[in-house]
């Protein structure tokens, strides 16, 4: 063979070229080509290993006919999409007739992803997907959840649905919580809803995201025989083993659970409250403040934005303490906190950090933008006594704002930071509020007023 | 020469005569020839198969026949029937029309499989259907 650099342009090609077949053949899922009736013109390894096993005649050349005995609608499908071009079917699980005697190898379950590339051509993608099929009716199939379901049968009622979402069977448990009797077989299960809080396309739209995701929670009201109303979660699940093509279409296809949560509605309204909430002020506490500053500080990484910090300060509070009492100074922490939140916008994260000190997360706003509103509060409080048992308190705020750009700065720093400034506030005489600076990072050594509070 | 000439696709008790062909006279042969080992790493690869494939031997050579020179070949009607014959301990000779992949278009083909308990060297051979 001649060395001229044409031939080994040509030998790069070559090598190219068998990188790129192997490629293909190598490809762990199937790929086909094929004219509009299904011709096949190209099609590779993987798509082999799943389709030959279908042909009973050994023969490979035309996707439509290897398909014909387990996906019958694919040629009409395609027939029916009138488009120039697009997805014909996403994903469509094509059921093989499994139970035979070579099972172990064989496959249950293809995905069968169909593209229109023109009017001449078809793409298919093809997967043997048999293994997230089991594993999912295994889900749906779990013992324990059954078991957790039954053991604590009082709360609940379990309903079992036709593949029309009507009542198939009545029990005690239907009784119990919904007070219908054997009536109500028949009946679609939106006669557990209140009137009109649900159309009969939703009651279908249910059952088939039931059937997509293996179950549907939803949470709401729900009415009872008498009329009267209870706030329930239900979930709907499809039974198993229930095959909509061989079983009698009035049979359970669905399993309704009813669960009347009412009592609890509030009490989790309450444990929200205790987890997050500052008992005397109202406003956030340091844990839900701390969730929420590293949350945003992470969102903040990914898509970089401005964020800010202002750290605020009750001046003199010991001595207000001392003079009214903890009752007084309890006053003043709780009116202070009312105008935080009604100073700083909704979307600001308002907590109580410590004794008498408060922070406050800006989401999206400069150190300027805090400062401003900051500046703002501090003037409100300034001028507005606290009303004690018929007297006044004066009380006046310090404070100290800190902002990221969005770059290389954690919550501690954030936090270190205003609080440098917060001190500064402190040391310049209080009643004011105070940026921070580098030059505030070295200051004298001096332990500072406010320590920065621990990661919870 | 004479052996590889007179060998075809079909000609009886063939396992033990591609066992005996060097790797030239493997090539001389007009269908194709792939071996693999106990491990179904592929040990035998003649011309003719890689011609039709669009593989030169070093990209196959040494590689697990199932999974990544012929995945095509892994389900019941060809991977399975080695290991059954591999687990039974007993001789396999079967010949089967299928259609392979080659350089991403259907090829009928036939293929014969070949094992026997003696040897570790087992066979897939492809010939053309018209």
């Amino acid at each position: 063979m001649s060395a001229s650099l044409y031939d080994a342009g040509a030998a790069d090609l070559a090598a190219e070229h068998e990188a790129l077949i192997q490629f293909l053949y190598l490809a762990p899922v199937g790929l086909v080509q094929t004219r509009a009736d299904g011709e096949i013109l190209m099609i590779n390894p993987i798509s082999a290993q799943l389709l030959m096993p279908l042909q009973p005649d050994g023969n490979l050349l035309n996707l439509f006919d290897a398909l014909e005995n387990v996906a019958p609608e694919l040629r009409h499908l395609c027939a029916m999409f009138t488009r120039p071009a697009g997805m014909v079917c996403d994903g469509l699980h094509i059921h093989l007739n499994g139970g035979t005697l070579r099972a172990r190898r064989a496959p249950q379950v293809l995905s069968l992803s169909l593209l229109k590339l023109d009017e001449a051509r078809f793409m298919a993608v093809l997967s043997d997907v048999s293994e997230q099929v089991r594993r999912e009716r295994q889900l749906r199939q779990n013992d324990a959840w059954l078991n957790a379901l039954l053991t604590s049968i009082t709360d609940y009622a379990l309903v079992s649905l036709d593949s029309e979402g009507r009542v198939c069977e009545w029990n005690e448990t239907i009784g119990r919580v919904t007070g219908h009797s054997e009536a109500v077989v028949g009946t679609p299960y939106s006669v557990f809803y209140p009137r009109d809080a649900i159309t009969h396309e939703q009651v279908r739209d249910r059952l088939h995201e039931a059937d997509q995701n293996g179950w549907i929670l939803d949470e709401g009201a729900r009415q009872r025989a008498d009329g009267s109303q209870f706030w329930a979660s239900s979930m709907i699940s499809p039974l198993p083993d229930h095959d909509s093509t061989f079983d009698d279409p009035d049979g359970p296809a669905y399993c309704l659970v009813l669960r009347d949560i009412s009592d609890k509605r509030e009490a989790i309204e309450t444990r929200r409250k205790n987890m997050f909430c500052d008992h005397l002020t109202g406003v956030a506490n340091r844990r839900a403040f701390f969730e929420a500053a590293e949350l945003e500080l992470q969102r903040n990484r990914r898509a970089p934005r401005p964020t800010a910090l202002v750290l605020l300060d009750a001046d003199h509070f010991k001595r207000i303490n001392d003079r009214h009492g903890h009752p007084g100074g309890d006053a003043v922490l709780r009116q202070l906190g009312l105008m935080l939140v009604a100073t700083f916008r909704q979307v600001d994260v308002v907590a109580r950090v410590g004794g008498e000190e408060f922070a406050v997360l800006l989401p999206s706003s400069t150190g300027d933008g805090a400062l401003a509103v900051a500046e703002r509060l501090r003037q409100l409080v300034a001028q507005q006594a606290i009303l004690f048992e018929g007297g006044r308190i004066e009380l006046t705020i310090s404070a100290g704002v800190a902002a990221s750009d969005g770059v290389n700065l954690d919550l501690d720093t954030l936090m270190k930071r205003a609080d440098q400034a917060l001190y500064a506030a402190k040391a310049n005489g209080r009643n004011r509020i105070e940026c921070w600076t580098p030059a505030l990072a070295a200051p004298v050594e001096t332990p500072p007023k406010n320590p920065t509070p621990a990661t919870p | 020469m004479n052996t590889a000439t007179v060998l075809s696709f079909a000609t009886p008790a063939l396992h033990e005569q591609l066992a005996q062909l060097d790797a030239d006279r493997l090539d001389q042969l007009d269908f194709g020839v792939i071996g693999f080992d106990a491990e179904t790493q592929v040990c035998r690869y003649n011309r003719t198969e890689s011609e039709a494939a669009g593989l030169t031997p070093p990209r196959v050579l040494g590689q697990p026949l199932f999974t990544n020179v012929a995945p095509c070949l892994n389900n019941f009607m060809v991977a399975q029937r080695f290991e059954d014959a591999q687990d039974e301990g007993t001789a396999l000779d079967d010949t089967i029309d299928y259609v392979l992949t080659l350089r991403m278009r259907p090829v009928k083909v036939k293929l014969r499989l070949l094992a026997e308990p003696g040897s570790a060297v087992r066979y897939v051979l492809v010939q053309r259907r018209l």
